[in-house]
């Protein structure tokens, strides 16, 4: 089963505004440069917010289940990281 | 409103501190950022009944009563033991609503879908205001961008944290029964696996009433080096594991994910002024016995405690004292030596070769004798913490 489907076991509210955000596209692409594809955040996102589309980095970031890792993983420190605003965002049944 | 103390978080260290601190007569509010207390939170969940003995434990809603551990090593060697102590299984969403209303009984506030951002000198700024309090207890969990930001800790690093990714498969109790040998609807089972392919880590399957939990966890710095995704490992060590066939015919419920920090107090100040830390944003988790829940709790219960009279110094010294939490403080070593990758290899192989050589008398290997002391000592460590 693909990760996308999995996502849909979830409930999402979507904040309208995004929670993440690359603070400087440029680094990214030394970044690529020093550590290849898939880089540090898009190998530890378990929800693939992440994609690198060549030239720089595209975030789904309302997939986010707000684990918390991509922020660490960046070597650059290149993540702005918030929560969703409200509590919007996704919820667990089990948890 | 001045509140005597302001939780950020209601999880189990969160509830526990609004919990103690309202008890003691303290004007106490407690602020979630989820829709319900639990909502974002994620774990097995196998908790020591003993370690939530703070609340009033009778009306814990378990799942079930863990009744056997079990320990699979790399497929092959599998140990099981009867746990000495209560062990239960729970949802977390159901035990961080339990320990939130416990906080509430107290006599606490808990505002729901509000998100603290900032700590102030005055108290807190959220995303609907600022609320003032005299101390601040941040039970924000692993992901502790208030404690950070305030400069009471430094972030994780890819090598203390690990990534994990849980699936909930659902069918009717009976099945469940089935499948795990269960005698009845009360008893559950819990069972540890350690892999080492794709990258090594550790799993873990609970049993819930109608429905069973597998995840696993994996060293964030593993997967940014073998360049993997966790959702990938956790499909192969699946596949390996033989869970696929376990979990037949179930349907997937629910997908989630989070880090565990492995790293902590006491290299980190547990407070700084009125500012308090509790739980995960303290790193207080135990990884050798998968213990977050207990430390969490104890913390928080001492948190909210010291909190209430502004006592900084005596919350250091009362962690310090705690049994529980200075076991997780002692085992910091010994995680960094067995969750190295390359001594986690090492260990499964070895305890694979081990069992097989065992089962067909032939006892001579000789990396097993230079190593199976240490060995030993690892397993007991693995298995101790539930027996
Ligand atoms: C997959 C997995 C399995 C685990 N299995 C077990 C297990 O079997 N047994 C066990 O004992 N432990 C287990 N753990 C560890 C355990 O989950 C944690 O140690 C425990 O939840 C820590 O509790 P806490 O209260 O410190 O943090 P959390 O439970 O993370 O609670 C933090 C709370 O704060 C809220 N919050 C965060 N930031 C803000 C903010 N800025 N404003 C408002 N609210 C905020 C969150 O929404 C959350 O409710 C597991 C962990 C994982 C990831
Ligand atoms: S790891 Fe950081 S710098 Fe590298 S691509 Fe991702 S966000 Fe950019
Ligand atoms: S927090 Fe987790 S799920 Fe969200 S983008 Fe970062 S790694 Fe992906």
């Amino acid at each position: 089963m693909r990760v996308e489907e999995k996502l849909y076991t979830l409930r999402y509210k979507r904040d309208e505004e995004p929670h993440l955000r690359i603070i400087n596209p440029q680094q990214c692409l030394e970044c690529e440069r020093e550590y290849g594809q898939p880089q540090p955040c898009i190998s530890v996102c378990p929800a693939n917010v992440y994609s690198w589309n060549g030239e720089k980095l595209i975030l789904s970031y309302e997939n986010c289940v707000e684990c918390g890792a991509c922020r660490i993983a960046c070597p650059f420190h290149n993540i702005s990281w918030n929560y969703p605003r409200y509590g919007l965002g996704m919820s667990l049944r089990y948890g | 409103m001045m509140y005597d103390v302001i939780v950020v978080g209601a999880g189990p260290a969160g509830s526990a501190a609004a919990f103690k601190a309202a008890k003691m007569g303290a004007r106490t509010l407690v602020v979630e950022r989820g829709s319900e207390p639990g909502a974002k939170n994620v774990s097995g969940a196998m908790v020591r009944v003993e370690d939530l003995s703070l609340f009033d434990v009778k009306t814990l809603p378990a799942e079930r009563e863990v009744k056997r551990v079990r320990l699979v090593l790399g497929g092959d060697l599998q140990v099981e033991i009867k746990p000495k102590e209560r062990l239960v299984n729970v949802g977390r969403l159901k035990l961080d609503k339990w320990m939130a209303s416990q906080a509430e009984s107290a006599g606490a506030l808990v505002i729901t879908k509000t998100t603290a951002l900032k700590v102030t000198p005055e108290g807190i700024i959220t995303d609907r205001g600022p609320v003032s309090g005299k101390s601040i207890v941040l039970a924000e969990g692993a992901n502790a961008i208030l404690s950070i930001g305030s400069g009471l800790r430094r972030d994780l690093r890819p090598e203390e944290t690990v990534q994990t990714v849980k699936e909930v498969y659902s069918l009717n109790k009976d099945e469940v029964n089935k499948r795990f040998g269960l005698t009845g609807d009360q008893e559950g089972i819990a069972v540890r696996y350690l892999f080492q392919d794709p990258v090594p880590g550790a799993g873990f399957l609970y049993t819930y009433r109608d429905s069973v939990a597998f995840g696993i966890g994996v060293h964030m710095s593993s997967l940014i080096s073998h360049r993997i995704r966790p959702q990938d490992v956790l499909e192969e060590v699946k596949r390996s594991l033989g869970i696929q066939e376990l979990v037949k015919g179930f349907s997937l419920r629910e997908y989630s994910a989070k880090i565990i920090p492995e790293n902590g107090f006491p290299s980190w100040r547990p407070c700084q002024g009125n500012v308090y830390l509790a739980g995960d944003a303290l790193g207080l988790v135990n990884p050798i016995t998968f213990n977050g829940i207990g430390p969490a709790v104890i913390s928080g219960g001492l948190a909210g405690e010291h909190a209430v009279n502004g006592e900084c110094h005596e919350y250091e010294t009362s962690l310090l004292r705690d049994r529980i939490i200075s076991q997780s403080v002692k085992v910091r070593p010994l995680v960094r030596e067995l969750l190295n990758e390359r001594v986690m290899r090492n260990y499964i192989s070895m305890a694979t070769n081990l069992s097989s050589s065992w089962v067909s008398g032939d006892l001579s290997m000789t990396p097993l004798k230079e190593n199976s002391f240490t060995l030993l000592k690892h397993v007991l460590l693995l298995m101790g913490a539930t027996s």
